[in-house]
């Protein structure tokens, strides 16, 4: 294949820009990606030419990663996301409707006209809208198999009003620091965004404008109840706020004409618009205090009563790029006396003192990390904020990134400083585009005072921030993957020791902490140590923020003291299982976590807790699941993830968990015999202990709790039952009596199994069926049953 | 100062900064390795060098001996682990170590070894690697009922290769020679057997028992050895045939004493006296000669234990059709091998066993494709008939049919890490099993043959290629359970390996990187 028109000054531009050592070529590869859509062999070609680079090592790296691509691709790329909550939710359904309607032959990712390719991806971290399809730049919530062709349309449709929305990523206006004025608060993370705030920012914008009054219209971080979004939260000086749960652009003018009402005609004809507003209230009390308990315990005060904001402070009330609120609030304060007042081992002390330990999983003493490092000889060290969060339902750290950048850029700086390195650099998942966009506003915004570089906040210390974008792998969370990420290699972890904080990134000794750990940091030293670790448990001290999601009815971002119950989340702050369906487990700390039994939800959410009862805190990722998930089903969904990221280093993750993968499709397709279920439990421990990074270690987890408490499924399989009625081929549909012929199954019916028999009974040829569950999910009579 | 630590009790001191596996290697333990090169330093990819150290498995070629540290190494629970490792490689390994001929092959010759000696002319090897595997070739070139044969990929194509023909063709050879091939026997151990019965099944183990470096005795109630093979028809295999190879075996040094019988002139008290082990190969006599000995009998045969073909009497072993009905000459004389090697394990004081098979991944049913691939470096012409049946093939005739082989077997067999520990570790090949993947096979112009189903992406070539900065060198390509190695861009492998293809061949731990 000759390219005749390859866009050569590009890739000498591009690589005249990034650099020609072999720490550049991820940058590099992304870079041509985005230009080319693909990565064309010669563009590659030239890259060698032009770098240091050597062909092996590019090629290795170029394959290694899922978000680049080989092949050319469609005019639109749809992805659908794969993530825990999203897989719960029907997003197989989804995908496999997806492909259907968009003419997609199998075994391809892309239509004959090459209109769209669509592509799987790990998360993409809006469990809360789950399941989630993003096309191109826009990202669609709640996408459902039904209504993919109506799905595609609107979206047809919006496109060009879509391009016509300006960018909420604005500076922010002067004097938002301002605590006493009008003002309306709209919640623009990824989440926010994916249902439409940031056209609704635009809207309340021009409904302030047109009806002159002095209202300041703000972008604010993540307001934790994503489930609901898009969220407005209506300031009034003196009086309680009020919040709106998911306003369309359309509504903006009446919100606006009822809060901030101005004389005139248009007044009274808005009366009726205010009425339907009142539908989306969240808020029904008028005058009752935000945060004051409310008699009739209102949907958000059981979402927030329960929770202590640290990583999460000021949530929902701050503009995420406005350094001066973020200073009037205290921001800096920390770093400021670390610098003017302590000693790197007394910041170190604090750290070991609160308790803190690492909140991305393994939950290792943070202050012990950090002296090492400080103890480390030698003048070039290096910290990294691991924002390389991979685990399917988990989004955390991008809510952080997105809402607090400053927080954690402070976290990092008073980091660095403890343990004497002089740069820093923020590793954050090519999937969170908004979380690299403001951190790196963030980071312009410091170094334009000259807050960064040779003079850290304007005193004497050197420290210089960067950006590197993950590029898809799972495993470059794990410490010595991220920094062979970090140096341009392929993501495959060494054996530890020697660890990271002795020889780390470039041999030097570096300081990697998770996001959430850093966003906790400034506030530690403001506080005192002893007042975090006054909350939580005898071990884990402080809070643990959580992506909580799933089958529950309030789904959202939460910061939570450490020992809460599961209960509590699930049942207080979630709202419990909606839909009549019942609460069945537990699936936490990802793809390394468990599934713990709704029997076990009295479990204290603590490291030692979780760990005795199989699971591990993880990042935070929380997905409830009810009485309909499988969990044969969840252990293989959970085994094919950790295959798919598995680095194929060694052997016992590379082919063991392939092995045990082939296990559960056999049990999952009732072909299993006993003999595969004890090989199974005995490959699961085996690989355990075998592999070498955490990523294998932990990767029969979720087989091993779900074999421990619901063997009884995995019996039932054997079986050729699938107790949930989830496994495809384990199921069979039948038409009751309740139905009436109203032919609506025959007609959605992808693959014309059901004929088309009006006014009477319809029936199923279950030789066609592909157990799509499209007929059972459109049937108005739930005269469809599953057997 | 050295390092001191413990190894499976044992205290090692070594020099600091040295690993734990050479520590284990400097006090003789065998940690199997794979991936372990010491110019590439640790490499952690195959994972078979596990050893247990605080609870923990950890990979020894990676992990450094430190003051104090208390190695396990050779306990069940790390073994099952270095075996899991191994069948775990193996379930993704596509290929044969031995071919399915050598397989089949109840004596397990090594069939295509003997075809390329053949077709090389190199008749003199030919001929050694006939007689290391059967006690008598020129009888068996000739009455053999050739399973191996029924294997012969050839088959799928065409005809199966005329193996049996060309075994003859060897033996023949051999024998014309003023002074036939002596396989050379190891140095005498000083001990002693007594077999009763010449026929195929004594015979075969009085030849295995001598190679081993035993001085054996084989009595025969009859006045020329031979048994049940006297009484083929002469026009099947010539009475001078048949002494010609007995000559050969006291040429090798059995003792064969005529006209006994057990029972008559000599007892079996006699015998367990004089001899330091009895085997009994008395034939389809068996039964009635067991009570006449008083061992114990079953309706077929003499009773032994199957595992150590043992009698009720110490010191006494039975075989072949003594115990229960042969039918197959090759059979006869496996059962008489085998039982050979519990009497020399008995004679040498070890536990008595039957040796195991040799350990071969097994590739399976081939499709047309694969198949294509191997006709590729074959002979296209048709089975060859010799002109004169009775003589058997002429050299010519040979090297035409050796030309035929498909060259099944591994080109690293018996030279493979891999195989080697899989022996060792007893790994069961087929424990995982899956889905196979194609069998791929790249015939480079330079001499390189590229199997990548064999490659277990230890990462050796990858980082010697790194190394010698071989202009494209070797990578990986892709993630996961796909992962593969490759030249970059879609060049051939020897474009990769335009400086260093000979060391990475030599350094390969399997066959998947091997020179024509």
């Amino acid at each position: 294949m000759t390219m005749p028109d390859l866009d050569l000054p590009f890739i000498d531009e591009t690589v005249a820009r990034i650099g020609r050592g072999p720490e550049a070529l991820i940058p590099i590869l992304q870079a041509l990606q985005d230009h080319f859509g693909y990565l064309p062999q010669e563009a590659l070609q030239r890259v060698c030419e032009a770098t240091e680079i050597t062909p092996a090592a590019l090629a290795g790296v170029a394959t290694f990663y899922d978000m680049f691509r080989h092949k050319p691709v469609g005019e639109s790329m749809v992805r659908v996301c794969r993530g825990t909550a999203c897989h719960v939710s029907g997003a197989t359904r989804v995908e496999d409707a997806l492909r259907r309607h968009l003419h997609i032959p199998e075994g391809d990712d892309t239509d004959p006209e090459r209109k769209f390719t669509v592509e799987p991806v790990a998360c993409l971290g809006c469990c809360t809208l789950a399941p989630v399809v993003k096309i191109n730049e826009t990202t669609l919530g709640h996408a459902s198999a039904e209504a993919i062709p109506e799905m595609m349309e609107s979206y047809q449709e919006n496109r060009r009003a879509a391009a016509a929305t300006p960018s909420t990523e604005l500076p922010p206006e002067p004097g938002g620091a301002e605590e006493e004025k009008p003002a309306i608060h709209v919640g623009l993370g990824s989440c926010c965004i994916a249902k439409g705030s940031d056209s609704l920012f635009h809207a309340l914008r021009d409904a302030v404008k047109q009806a002159s009054v002095r209202v300041e219209v703000k972008r604010v971080g993540c307001v934790g109840i994503c489930h609901r979004t898009p969220m407005v939260e209506v300031i009034t000086p003196g009086k309680a706020s009020t919040y709106y749960a998911d306003l369309t652009a359309a509504e903006a003018p009446a919100l606006v004409r009822r809060h901030f009402p101005t004389r005139g005609i248009f007044h009274r004809a808005s009366r009726l618009w205010t009425r339907a507003l009142d539908t989306l209230l969240l808020e029904t009390e008028p005058g009752v205090e935000r945060n004051a308990m409310s008699p009739r315990d209102s949907e958000v005060n059981a979402f927030l009563g329960r929770q202590v904001h640290i990583a999460t402070e000021h949530f929902g009330t701050v503009d995420p790029l406005d350094l001066d609120e973020y200073l009037a609030r205290g921001g800096f304060a920390a770093l400021r006396r670390v610098l003017d007042e302590l000693q790197p081992e007394q910041v170190i002390d604090r750290i070991e003192q609160s308790g803190l330990r690492g909140r991305g999983g393994a939950g290792f003493p943070s202050g012990v990390k950090w002296r090492i490092v400080q103890q480390q000889p030698g003048d070039e060290k290096f910290v990294v904020c691991n924002g390389d969060e991979g685990d399917p339902g988990a989004f955390m750290d991008r809510m952080i990134l997105e809402s607090f950048p400053f927080r954690v850029m402070e976290g990092m700086a008073i980091a660095a400083v403890a343990a004497g390195a002089h740069e820093g650099i923020f590793y954050i998942r090519h999937e969170y585009p908004l979380a690299v966009k403001r951190v790196r506003a963030a980071i312009a915004q410091l170094e334009a005072r000259g807050w960064l570089g040779e003079k850290l906040l304007g005193l004497d210390y050197k420290l210089t921030l960067t950006i590197m974008e993950g590029a898809g792998a799972f495993v470059c969370g794990e410490e010595t993957a991220l920094i062979a990420s970090i140096e341009g290699k392929r993501g495959m972890p060494k054996l530890r020791p020697p660890f990271p904080a002795v020889a780390g990134l470039w041999g030097r000794p570096t300081l990697i902490n998770n996001v959430e750990t850093l966003a906790l940091v400034p506030w530690i030293l403001r506080n005192g140590a002893e007042k975090f670790a006054a909350i939580g448990t005898a071990k884990s001290k402080g809070t643990k923020v959580f992506a909580l999601a799933g089958h529950v009815r309030r789904g959202g971002l939460i910061e939570v003291p450490m020992g809460t119950t599961l209960r509590e989340i699930v049942e207080e702050i979630g709202g419990g299982v909606p839909d009549g369906r019942t609460f069945k487990a537990v699936q936490i700390g990802g793809p390394s976590g468990g599934c713990i039994p709704a029997r076990l939800a009295d479990t204290s959410v603590d490291y030692e807790s979780l760990g005795g009862v199989g699971a591990i805190m993880g990042s935070g990722g929380l997905v409830v699941l009810d009485n309909t998930t499988c969990m044969v089903d969840m252990a293989r969904y959970f085994l094919q993830f950790t295959q798919e990221q598995s680095c194929g280093k060694c052997t016992f993750c590379r082919v063991g968990t392939r092995r045990m993968l082939d296990i559960l499709e056999r049990l999952c397709a009732g072909k299993a015999e006993r003999k595969h279920l004890e090989e199974l439990e005995r490959l699961a421990h085996q690989v355990g202990a075998g592999s070498l990074c955490g990523l294998g270690k932990t990767a029969p987890n979720p087989v091993l709790t779900t074999l421990r408490y619901y063997r009884d499924e995995y019996e039932a399989h054997l079986r050729g039952e699938c107790p949930a009625g989830k496994c495809s081929a384990l199921i069979t549909y039948r038409v009751t009596a309740e139905c009436t012929g109203c032919t609506i199954c025959a007609q959605r019916c992808p693959v014309d199994a059901i004929p088309l028999t009006p006014y009477r009974r319809h029936h199923i040829n279950m030789d066609l069926c592909t157990r799509c569950d499209t007929c059972r999910k459109v049937c108005p009579y739930h005269a469809i049953e599953v057997l | 100062m050295n390092t001191l630590l413990t190894i499976d009790g044992q205290e090692v001191a070594i020099q600091p900064g040295r690993t734990v596996l050479e520590a284990a290697r400097q006090i003789g333990i065998d940690i199997p390795t794979l991936c372990h090169l010491k110019e590439c330093g640790p490499l952690t990819t195959c994972l078979v060098c596990l050893v247990k150290i605080n609870g923990k498995l950890l990979p020894s070629c990676a992990t450094q001996a430190a003051p104090g540290m208390v190695v396990e190494s050779e306990t069940e629970e790390v073994h099952e682990a270095r075996r899991t490792a191994l069948e775990l490689l193996f379930s993704d390994h596509v290929g044969d170590c031995l071919s399915p001929c050598q397989r089949l092959c109840p004596l397990q010759l090594n069939i295509p070894e003997m075809i390329r000696q053949i077709e090389s002319g190199a008749l003199e090897e030919a001929v050694a690697t006939v007689r290391q595997a059967l006690p008598l070739p020129a009888v068996l070139g000739r009455l053999c009922h050739h399973p191996c044969e029924q294997g012969c990929r050839r088959g799928a194509a065409d005809d199966s290769a005329d193996i049996r023909g060309l075994e003859r063709f060897i033996a023949d050879h051999d024998l014309r020679l003023p002074s036939p091939h002596l396989t050379p026997c190891r140095a005498a151990t000083g001990k002693s057997a007594a077999i009763v019965g010449a026929g195929p099944a004594g015979l075969g183990a009085a030849y295995h028992l001598t190679l081993q470096g035993h001085s054996v005795t084989v009595f025969d109630r009859h006045a020329r050895a031979g048994g049940s093979l006297r009484a083929v028809a002469e026009a099947e295999l010539p009475r001078e045939v048949l002494t010609a190879e007995v000559v050969q075996l006291e040429r090798l040094g059995v003792e064969i004493i005529s006209n006994v019988e057990l029972g008559v002139r000599v007892s079996l008290d006699d015998l367990r006296r004089d001899y330091d082990a009895v085997l009994l190969a008395v034939g389809e006599r068996g039964a009635s000669e067991g009570e006449k000995l008083a061992v114990t009998v079953s309706a077929s045969g003499i009773k032994t234990d199957a595992a150590t073909a043992q009698t009720s009497v110490p010191g006494v072993f039975a075989t072949g059709a003594a115990v229960k009905p042969v039918k197959q000459l090759v059979r006869a004389m496996t059962e008489g091998r085998g039982a050979a090697e519990c009497v020399h394990r008995f004679l040498m004081g070890e536990p008595v066993r039957r040796s195991g098979k040799p350990f071969s991944s097994v590739m399976g049913k081939l499709d047309a494709p694969e198949l294509k691939l191997f006709l590729q470096s074959a002979s296209s012409e048709k089975r060859h008939v010799p002109c004169d049946t009775c003589a058997g093939f002429s050299a010519a005739e040979a090297k035409g049919e050796a030309a035929r082989c498909l060259h099944c077997d591994c080109r690293s067999a018996g030279a493979c890490a891999f195989q080697h520990y899989a022996q060792v570790y007893e790994a069961d090949a087929s424990r995982f099993r899956a889905a196979r993947a194609p069998f791929e096979q790249q015939l480079q112009p330079g001499g390189v043959i590229y199997e990548p189903g064999k490659c277990i992406l230890c990462g050796i070539c990858v980082k010697l290629t790194e190394q010698a900065g071989e202009p494209l060198g070797l990578t990986f390509i892709g993630r996961g359970f796909n992962v593969r190695i490759a030249a970059p861009f879609d060049h051939t492998i020897e474009a990769g390996l335009q400086k260093i293809a000979a060391e990475c061949v030599k350094a390969c731990p399997t066959g998947a990187l091997a020179m024509r």
